[in-house]
């Protein structure tokens, strides 16, 4: 006896996004970090930011704060994001 | 077969029904949906979720076409945006949705709210909150390691869901707190840690028995989260015959709650969290933004003054969505 039973995944996911081209270096980039806010972030990026900096040749970090770590980074910096030439996009769990 | 869908990662471990096409028609004639009807689209990821998914996955944890219409309604209710579906469902604290159940569909679907009510007190219960948790591995990859990143998560998310205790009960349901007529049957869900139990049987003075249950939450404040939200207590028979003896409705419980359940940040430094306490140590948190944010559900067997702290996941981002079963949102009637 043959059993047809169905397929309980979705089948619509919407289509991912792609990645940035890679950067060939860092070199007098501008790199912007999106935080999700929590207590761990906060030594977390600073310490990035002097290791690009001093490491890496990056020429300017940006550190913007989700309003909620457990939300989609809010419009404005979404919107911002275009004019970096990096994003690190980090939770500090 | 089960195995096929247990290397497809579509279970939660345990066997399933096997969703046949004939079992999810049944679902979909019982709450007059047609299968792509667009129940919602989960607003982050932006994927669509379809009527014929949700049945699909609804037959696959054991519920019947009478148990599918709470199904849809719970989804359409976790779909809000108050309830931050996303963030509930992927964070590293792990919580579970919980579902209260209000009015005739309890009796209808044999739910019980009494014996083990937060254990496998019934069928209706165990399938409807299996359901969601299916859908959510299925239709939304909230599989752990995946989408969820819960540390340790709680046993609530095989199933988490109740049935409210309505009988011989003068005290308002939770639905109709909600402006829901107790004539209609609705849903409640809940971004929810897992129950933290309480008992105090040695009283029968309602101040004394709700000191309990402050305390309780006081305890999550400083082990847990300080932020305040809707917090749940199931309280069983035997402690509601105590409050309701002495006159006290649920809005003077949730009054006494709001006032009794808060800590000083500086209480953190007891706990092992003094690292985070600084200038703030005198800062008073309550467990709740106003009364009204504790949800007092009448639960549980009748002997025994045990009772339960339900905590919430992120209180003051995520919140708890009434819905009335049937009703619907948004959506185009049935095609002929």
């Amino acid at each position: 006896m043959t059993l047809r039973v169905l397929d309980p995944s979705s089948e619509m996911a919407a289509e991912l996004g792609k990645p940035a081209p890679r950067l060939a270096s860092l070199q007098g980039k501008t790199v912007g970090f999106i935080s999700n806010g929590k207590e761990g972030t906060v030594g977390y990026f600073s310490h990035l930011d002097r290791m690009l900096r001093d490491d890496f040749g990056v020429a300017d970090v940006v550190i913007r704060v989700k309003s909620n770590y457990s939300a989609p980074a809010d419009p404005p910096i979404v919107a911002e994001i275009a004019q970096w030439d990096a994003v690190i996009s980090g939770i500090g769990d | 077969m089960q195995e096929l869908y247990h290397s497809n990662g579509w279970t939660d471990g345990l066997p399933v029904v096997p969703p046949t096409a004939e079992a999810v028609a049944a679902c979909l004639e019982w709450a007059m949906l047609p299968p792509d009807q667009l129940i919602g689209v989960e607003p982050v990821r932006e994927r669509p979720i379809t009527a014929e998914k949700l049945a699909i996955n609804a037959v696959m944890a054991g519920c019947l076409p009478m148990h599918f219409p709470v199904v849809v309604a719970a989804v359409t209710a976790m779909l809000q945006q108050e309830f931050l579906l996303h963030g509930a469902t992927a964070s590293t604290g792990g919580c579970a949705v919980m579902l209260v159940l209000n009015g005739p569909i309890s009796k209808e679907l044999s739910a019980n709210p009494t014996f083990n009510v937060l254990g496998s007190s019934d069928r209706a219960t165990m399938v409807i909150g299996r359901a969601l948790r299916l859908i959510l591995i299925n239709v939304l990859d909230v599989r752990p390691g995946g989408i969820d990143r819960s540390t340790i998560g709680h046993p609530g998310k095989i199933s988490y869901c109740l049935a409210e205790d309505e009988d011989d009960n003068p005290w308002l349901s939770l639905a109709e707190q909600n402006d829901i007529p107790k004539e209609a049957s609705a849903v409640t869900v809940m971004a929810a840690g897992a129950p933290r139990q309480i008992m105090n049987e040695w009283t029968t003075e309602p101040k004394e028995i709700l000191e309990t249950f402050a305390a309780e939450i006081r305890a999550n404040m400083r082990h847990y989260s300080i932020w305040p939200g809707n917090y749940a207590i199931i309280v069983p028979q035997q402690l509601r015959q105590h409050l309701q003896k002495a006159g006290w409705s649920k809005a003077d419980i949730s009054e006494f709650i709001f006032e009794r359940a808060r800590i000083h940040r500086r209480e953190w430094a007891d706990v092992g969290k003094g690292s985070v306490v600084r200038d703030r140590g005198d800062t008073v948190y309550p467990a709740m933004d106003s009364p009204e944010q504790l949800l007092v559900i009448a639960a549980g067997g009748p002997a025994g003054g045990f009772g339960a702290v339900i905590p919430p996941w992120l209180g003051h981002k995520s919140h708890a969505v009434t819905m009335a079963i049937g009703v619907c949102l948004d959506c185009e009637p049935p095609k002929p």
